[in-house]
């Protein structure tokens, strides 16, 4: 009879091959967060001043106009800030003005954007919707919402996309647009502004071009019937 | 080009790697599965050596 011993029952094996696999990952995954902590820090006004691309801009990207191009390259849709070079990049330097100004200083949009943050938390907005593809799945995702052309068609009646956004968050029902109605939520004047301020900061943040699109959503469910 | 220059926002080792949708994850697992290979030929040199104690 062969006695020839066999590598696959040996405990041996299989367990330096586990060691070496869990250490590898483990490895691996510890540069990945240090990878991923690069690739998620808030860029500066330096940065916009020296037109170098960050994945989250500073917070001053609401003085400029935003827009959502296909990047063949890159295979999907990017953010361009302030217009866009013959190469396909942000120049950095077409502004739009937001709430009547294009000149928020980093401190007065930071802090305006961070209400929205609160805003957002303090009113659920994620029971319904999400928000860099985190929360419910009943209503849009959030991210590019600045950038839904839907805006673009209401914003000469209210002199300004950021007027008709603000509008619409003050009393959503007496502008509703999808089948779900968003229903309203007592946000108030301020609040509505810092909302929409948040938004259009996180549509400038490059997602590697999630979400693909502005599809509305369709289904109505009346929960009182 | 079989190495393309890197079209991440960030670019990083990663993202160098990264240039098809495969090539990270080959790159990864065959830096994984190599040495397993070394492993097993290790280890069976070592039991038709006979000097492994018994557990």
């Amino acid at each position: 009879m062969d006695k020839k011993p066999s590598v696959w029952t040996s405990n041996r094996f299989w367990r330096r091959s586990a060691t070496w696999v869990t250490g590898v990952s483990a490895v691996l995954l510890i540069l990945l967060t240090f990878d991923t902590m690069a690739q998620m820090k808030m860029g500066t006004e330096e940065d916009i001043k020296n037109k170098i691309d960050r994945r989250i801009p500073s917070p001053v990207v609401i003085n400029y106009k935003i827009d959502y191009q296909l990047n063949r390259r890159r295979g999907h849709e990017v953010p361009i800030i302030g217009g866009m070079d013959a190469n396909g990049k942000s120049k950095y330097e077409e502004k739009e003005k937001f709430f009547g100004r294009d000149d928020w200083s980093e401190e007065e949009a930071r802090a305006l954007i961070h209400k929205g943050k609160l805003t957002i938390q303090a009113k659920n907005c994620m029971d319904c919707h999400t928000l860099l593809g985190n929360g419910a799945y009943y209503a849009p995702d959030l991210t590019k919402a600045w950038l839904d052309p839907t805006w673009d068609t209401l914003a000469p009646a209210y002199n300004g996309k950021e007027y008709a956004i603000k509008e619409f968050l003050k009393n959503p029902p007496a502008m509703a647009m999808h089948e779900r109605k968003m229903p309203n939520l007592g946000i108030t004047d301020e609040e509505a502004k810092a909302v929409v301020a948040y938004l259009k900061f996180m549509s400038a943040i490059d997602t590697n071009g999630f979400p693909r699109n502005f599809g509305k959503i369709k289904g109505a469910v009346d929960a009182r019937k | 080009m079989i190495i393309e220059p890197c079209t991440d926002v960030v670019c990083s080792i990663w993202s160098i790697l990264n240039q098809g949708p495969m090539t990270l994850t080959i790159f990864l697992h065959t830096l994984i599965v190599l040495p397993m290979v070394w492993i097993y030929f290790d280890e069976k040199k070592r039991l038709e050596r006979g000097d492994i104690p018994d557990e």
